[in-house]
């Protein structure tokens, strides 16, 4: 406000006073001047919103305008299709060793139009869907232009659809292409294979060792490693936008809703809709619907008509039924309506089997078991009906790529493709492959779920002993007491001394306390919290044992119990001192407890041992900013971590032995450090940081501890194995 | 002269600024009109047609829905499952196999898988009955070939097994059967019918098996990277110093300095190199792929993650023959159930589609196993199952201490004794069911349609609780609900002096079971104990009474890989010996009786299972020095 004030006195200054009709003029040429400047200002800095557009950079031309190819009438034809192609046997790999990031080129021939000797064309130059799925292919990660660095190549002969196909022409256009070489490392798409009489499983077209991804493989056909099967695609889903629905039951238990069924499977669906009534709908072409364009969109049962594929989502599983073909352009639609679909096609494989969990999504039915198909879908239990719909109903993005069937044409092919290269990339790069669970579990089952990374259960052997990190600053007095206790640990195996003071050297070699076991003492680079949980190279034992240095009055039995505890849940942060979270009603957000409660969330990692890993995920993989926000607070390093591993595996801490007391004998029984207020408020402040980076409270309560099996048994103490356990 | 020099500063800024616009807006300008054309190198990708909208779709309105359908399943040269698999001989009670007894002479080793099949669920004595008829094809040593056998039919849902490679020349065809053999080539490979095995070494351990050797969950730091298979059992070890190619430039040259081992032993190695048929590719293999580079890039969490699969896969699945012949006869289960099949959860996540029966449910949370992964807790309630063996003193202060539990959802009395049922039972307000029993100790672990929670608190009649350590010990198992949580314990220990296991009741620093007189565990253990356990080893319980413990302390011990749980009992009065069941007490026969039956099981199992533990879980304020008001489960510390 004040600085516009101050403008607009200051602003008729500049200009002098002269004549007004000399005024206007200046101003006016003044104005033209400035717009002027800021148009071109836009134009520099803003090129590329205009440069980088279709229209400037790709060529604009008619496909009717595309060179033409004569084909001779003798030129060579490739093999048949190899049947005992496998990725080891006919893929070659060394071309796709070019780009390092594991992730495979595709190049796209250019499009050329193909005619035999008298200038008959040898097919339609090429159709909408493939023309939209190489453009997707082009506008994606894996497209390059460079043929020699190509590891995957795309002819851009369109074989989507056998019936519009002179099968040996093609062959002869596909064997003439520059890096044809056998039709290695090339990839064909097609949906609709085969044709009259017999409907071969895959595209009859010669194309020895491509690569086919096509709709409708079966068991006979399908190169298991090599192919990739892929869902026919069906326009009628593309065009209808249907709202989601969640999984519970539906108006139909069973739905059948494809037209030019086999009469001998229409009559077994009928008497299926004869016994059960309404809660089975078969449905049928509209006869006396006059308009012809409208009808694909309309089923009728009798005389009532209903909606398609709107009257799917009514059903809790819809019939997909093998016609003449094996792959049903059927099965999007029931995909997309969330219809659980009922897949009776002997010897299919679906699509995309190599990655996906059919079973989860899917029900199975062998053609000789028809008739039963109402009592098998019966026996499944509600819960499991509900689990398959909830696996169709992931969130929107992810559904879109696994139904593979979307509204919009280009998010059906687009997803598609990506997926058919992400297949191959998987095979190519194994080692660097979605695993099987990455590509079926919807995230949103995961959010409550856990990965837990230690998920072998496994109790390390009691040999390899444990590594202790003592962080230190500047107490060498008390520093020395520690080291000097943990060393009569049997269990120790070497103790690492943090220096975390990049002002005073440590204390020289000849004063450190004399311990049987390695001493080495790591010095760091700055002051930070964070290096007590690094990952440092001279850790070899799997047990950590993060001790403050301060932490003196812990005996040598209460450590090695805690190693034991620790052997037996290696997963677990093992602690002596417990501490809890709790729900603050008034203030309506969590709160840091440590008065002597009879649960237990955390426990602190001034005394805790834990498996070596977390450091390296503490490290690395500590969600959002919170390692650097503990870094910058110096504070509440031990709830981050307590954070991370609830969060990682799911589990609760365990707290080991009764000990309260950790600082000297004389303290009272909570430690001076927690008893401060304000210290009080900055740990609740830590506790809802992270929960809100997190997302999440993963913090277990528990209401038990850990003691050995004879504490405080009247029992004779000497027998005991640990007998000097502290009881405060 | 002032208003001069403003003037002409003003022009000078002017022209100044026209002078700007005519230098950058020309270049602008120029680009405008000029046509661009692609600068070359520029990268240029699939062209955007003008008539992209005119194209035409790949199939015709009404080409798709009306594809003409014929009934005839399209066929090809082999069989698939639908097609040689006859799924209606398999209803009713899942995959029932039959084994054709063997003709002539046959090896140790035959004789023991036919007689580990006959134990099994799936065994039945009826060629007619059976859905799976399956053909041994083992003795590759002795030379006899198996001929045809009498129910043959083509082979029509027939398994023909054969652990190690054939050396018979195909004496019949294999038409319709299954094979399960090692190994098989691809081209005489059906998916989704035939089914591939490991290579077994003729040694592999019939049942039990070496668990597997992996001793802690990440890679010592400095171990050897990568081992590579050699001819005739070698290994050499590749090293992260090796040289390595780039992609394209197929190497030839000797993969560089790296020791060779020579013998039995697996070497020290992080991952090894497996090169089956060939060999001698290795090295030129592991060149090109770079594998080094590339398993040097893989991050910590991915190695750890692989290395406890292999370790899993191996305990689940291929540690011994019984283990992969019952993996077999599973898949094929699988198969014929559809969608009551393991869903994939189970067969890749510890304990295994062998120990996840697909009979009891597919859903994993049923399970105790997986409420981790699934996001899951089990139920809050439990059920408790009270035996009455003789004398038959019905449990009256017992029913009145659980029924005080907040957690008790049920209580069922199993009567088994020879007197008859009492009339009249104490009222409570919690629901009690009394089942007549069959007198037979194994009937303590039948599962019981009546049992409706997750959880079962099983005791004796003769065991003595207070309401608060019900309380507190079902908590501590909602925590650990795929272990066994109970009061009192006993150890097993390996006596030197008898070259066997020994067996002690005593209190000592550490046990490895819990006495199920007094314990928590969940209802699906009723399911493995009736359901998978051997026969002899039921009927080794019923006949001697003690063992009962100590198999179902084996058993969810050969399951979890975990040792049981331990929680206080107030009670610990040594003359209270009160929770051996079927016999009079722990201190005198059991002792006695209890040594054999350990043995006697560690050999069924084919290993010993059971671990242990060396801490028990207290209440958090346990015997504190702190006011008694403060505790939650005060009455645990009464005297």
């Amino acid at each position: 406000m004040c600085a516009s004030v101050k403008y607009n006195i200051r602003g008729p200054a500049l200009i002098p006073r002269m004549k007004t009709k000399h005024r206007i003029y200046y101003i006016t040429l003044f104005s033209i001047v400035l717009l002027g400047l800021i148009a071109t200002g836009m134009f520099q800095f803003w090129p590329h919103s205009i440069e980088s557009s279709n229209d400037w950079n790709v060529e604009k031309r008619s496909v009717r305008d595309v060179p033409v190819v004569r084909l001779p009438a003798d030129s060579p034809i490739p093999e048949r299709g190899d049947l005992s192609c496998r990725m080891h046997t006919c893929f070659d790999v060394y071309r796709c060793g070019f780009n390092p990031k594991n992730k495979i080129k595709v190049y796209i021939y250019a499009l050329k139009k193909y005619v035999d000797d008298f200038g008959v064309p040898v097919s339609n130059t090429i159709s909408r869907e493939y023309n939209e799925l190489l453009t997707a292919i082009s506008d994606s990660d894996y497209y390059t232009d460079d043929i020699n660095r190509a590891c995957l190549f795309v002819p851009s002969i369109d074989v989507l659809n056998q019936n519009t196909l002179r099968i040996k022409e093609t062959a002869q256009a596909l064997a003439q292409l520059s890096r044809w070489d056998r039709g290695t490392n090339h990839l064909l798409f097609n949906m609709l294979p085969g044709g009259p009489p017999d409907y071969n499983t895959a595209l009859d077209v010669p194309r020895d060792r491509a690569l086919l991804a096509g709709g409708g493989f079966s068991t006979w056909t399908y190169r298991q490693g090599y192919d990739v099967s892929i869902p026919v695609y069906s326009p009628l889903s593309a065009e209808v936008d249907l709202p989601e629905k969640g999984p519970g039951p539906r108006r139909y238990f069973l739905i059948s809703s494809q037209v030019g069924l086999h009469p001998e499977y229409r009559e077994d669906l009928e008497a299926l809709q004869v016994k059960h009534g309404e809660s089975v709908l078969v449905l049928d072409k509209c006869t006396n619907l006059s308009e012809g364009g409208l009808s694909i969109r309309k089923r009728c049962h009798k005389h009532q008509v209903f909606d398609y594929p709107q009257v799917l989502q009514e059903a809790t599983f819809c019939v997909v039924l093998r016609g003449a073909r094996l792959g049903q352009a059927i099965l999007s639609d029931v995909l997309q309506a969330g219809c659980v679909p009922v897949v009776i096609a002997d010897s299919y494989i679906l699509p995309f089997s190599e990655v996906l969990d059919w079973k989860r999504a899917s029900v199975v039915v062998p053609e000789e078991k028809m008739s039963d198909v109402y009592s098998i879908l019966q026996s499944i239990p509600q819960r499991q009906i509900e689990e398959m719909q909830r696996q169709l109903f992931m969130e929107p993005a992810r559904r879109e790529s696994w139904l593979a069937a979307n509204h919009q044409m280009n998010s059906l092919i687009w997803p598609r493709e990506q997926w058919d290269s992400q297949i191959i990339n998987d095979r190519i790069y194994p080692y660097a492959a979605i695993s099987y669970e990455e590509w079926n579990d919807p995230p949103a089952v995961k959010w409550g779920s856990v990965s837990n990374p230690l998920f072998l259960p496994l109790i390390p052997p009691q040999s390899q002993g444990f590594t202790a990190i003592v962080l230190t600053y500047d107490r060498v007095e008390s520093l020395f007491r520690v080291i000097t206790e943990v060393s009569k640990v049997p269990s120790l195996s070497k103790l690492l001394v943090v220096w975390n003071n990049q002002n005073k050297n440590p204390p020289e070699d000849s004063l450190w306390p004399k311990i049987r076991v390695p001493l080495k003492v790591v010095r760091t680079a700055e002051n930070k919290l964070s290096n007590r949980f690094f990952p440092y190279d001279e850790i070899e034992t799997e047990a950590v044992l993060a001790i403050d240095d301060d932490i003196i009055m812990l005996t040598s039995d209460e450590l090695q119990f805690g190693y034991e505890v620790w052997r037996e849940f290696p997963d677990r942060l093992v602690g002596y001192p417990g501490r809890l979270h709790l729900w603050d009603h008034e203030m309506n957000k969590w709160k840091y407890e440590s008065e002597w409660t009879n649960e237990v969330s955390m426990v602190l990692t001034g005394a805790a041992f834990y498996h070596k890993y977390f450091n390296y995920l503490y490290t690395y993989k500590m969600p959002g900013d919170i390692k650097n926000w503990v870094d910058a607070h110096m504070n509440c390093e031990d709830i981050a971590m307590n954070f991370l591993v609830a969060n990682v595996t799911g589990k609760a801490v365990i707290k080991v032995t009764p000990r309260k007391k950790f600082k000297c004998p004389e303290c009272t029984a909570i430690d001076g450090l927690s008893l401060d207020q304000t210290h009080m408020v900055e740990r609740s402040e830590c506790i809802n940081k992270f929960a809100s980076v997190f997302g999440t409270m993963p913090l277990k309560v528990v209401e038990h501890r850990a003691d050995p099996v004879l504490y405080k048994d009247d029992f004779p103490e000497k027998l005991k194995s640990f007998p000097n356990i502290g009881s405060l | 002269m002032q208003s001069w020099r403003r003037r002409k500063s003003l022009w000078l800024i002017l022209s100044a600024s026209w002078l700007l616009l005519v230098l950058l807006g020309g270049f602008s300008l120029l680009r405008l009109a000029l046509p661009s054309r692609p600068r070359p190198g520029a990268p240029q990708g699939w062209p955007r047609w003008l008539d992209a909208e005119l194209l035409q779709s790949f199939s015709q309105a009404g080409e798709l829905p009306e594809d003409a359908a014929s009934p005839q399943a399209p066929h090809g040269g082999s069989c698939n499952w639908g097609a040689c698999f006859d799924t209606s001989k398999c209803r009713g009670d899942g995959l029932k196999v039959f084994v054709y007894p063997a003709s002539g002479p046959i090896s140790e080793t035959h004789h023991r898988i036919l007689a580990s099949i006959e134990g099994s669920r799936f065994h039945t004595f009826s060629p007619a009955g059976a859905c799976l008829l399956l053909l041994l094809s083992l003795d590759a040593q002795t030379g006899e070939c198996s001929s045809m056998p009498l129910q043959w039919n083509r082979g029509r849902n027939h398994l023909v097994l054969r652990l190690h490679p054939a050396p018979c020349p195909k004496t019949f065809q294999l038409g319709q059967a299954m094979v399960a053999e090692a190994s098989p080539t691809v081209d005489s490979f059906r998916p989704g019918f035939d089914v591939a095995l490991p290579f077994l070494p003729e040694a592999h351990p019939l049942r039990g098996g070496a668990p597997g050797q992996l001793q802690q969950h990440s890679p010592q730091p400095g171990i050897t990277l990568l081992a590579l298979e050699e001819e005739r059992g070698g290994w050499r070890t590749a090293d992260t110093g090796s040289s390595a190619c780039p992609w394209d430039a197929r190497c030839e040259q000797d993969p560089g300095p790296g020791q060779t081992q020579r013998g039995e032993t697996l070497p020290n190695a992080t991952f090894c190199l497996i090169s089956g048929h060939r060999p001698e590719a290795a090295s030129r293999f592991l060149q090109a792929l770079q594998v080094l580079a590339a398993l040097q890039e893989m991050s910590p969490a991915r190695v750890l993650a692989l290395r406890q699969q292999t370790q899993f896969l191996w305990d689940a699945y291929f540690s011994s023959v019984e283990k992969v012949i019952h993996t077999t006869l599973e898949v094929i289960q699988d198969r014929i159930f559809g969608t009551s099949a393991h869903p994939s959860l189970l067969w890749n996540s510890p304990p295994g589609a062998l120990l996840a029966l697909s009979t009891f449910s597919t859903s994993p949370q049923d399970f105790p196993f997986y409420h981790l992964q699934q996001g899951s807790r089990p139920e809050g309630r439990f059920s408790a199952l009270i035996w009455v063996g003789p004398p038959g003193q019905p449990p009256l202060k017992l029913i009145q201490a659980v029924a005080g539990s907040q957690h008790c959802a049920q209580i069922l009395v199993l009567w088994s004794n020879e007197r008859p049922l009492p009339s009249s039972w104490p009222e409570t307000a919690m629901p009690l069911t009394v089942i007549d029993g069959h007198r037979k100790v194994s009937d303590r672990f039948f599962p019981y349609s009546t049992i409706r929670t997750d959880a079962i608190l099983s005791l004796d009649a003769r065991s003595s609780l207070s309401t608060s350590e019900v309380d507190f010990a079902f908590v501590v198992w909602q925590s650990f609900p795929e272990r066994m949580v109970g009061f009192l314990t006993s150890s097993h220990f390996w006596d030197e002096a008898h070259g066997g296991w020994g067996y002690t009741a005593e209190r000592t620093n550490e046990f490895s079971m819990v006495l199920t007189t007094a314990a928590f565990y969940h209802r699906y253990y009723h399911t493995l104990f009736t359901h998978s356990l051997p026969k002899a080893l039921r009927t080794l319980a019923d006949e001697a009474p003690t063992c009962v413990d100590v198999l179902m302390n084996f058993l969810v011990a050969a399951v979890t890989k975990l040792p049981p749980i331990k929680v206080p009992y107030g009670k610990q009065r040594q003359e209270a010996a009160p929770l051996a069941s079927g016999g009079p007490g722990p201190r005198s026969k059991p002792q006695a009786a209890a040594p054999d039956c350990v043995n006697q099981i560690a050999a069924a199992f084919g290993h010993m299972p059971l671990l242990s533990s060396r801490l028990r879980l207290d209440p958090v304020l346990f015997k504190d020095p702190v006011s008694v008001q403060r505790k939650k489960y005060r009455s645990l510390e009464k005297p």
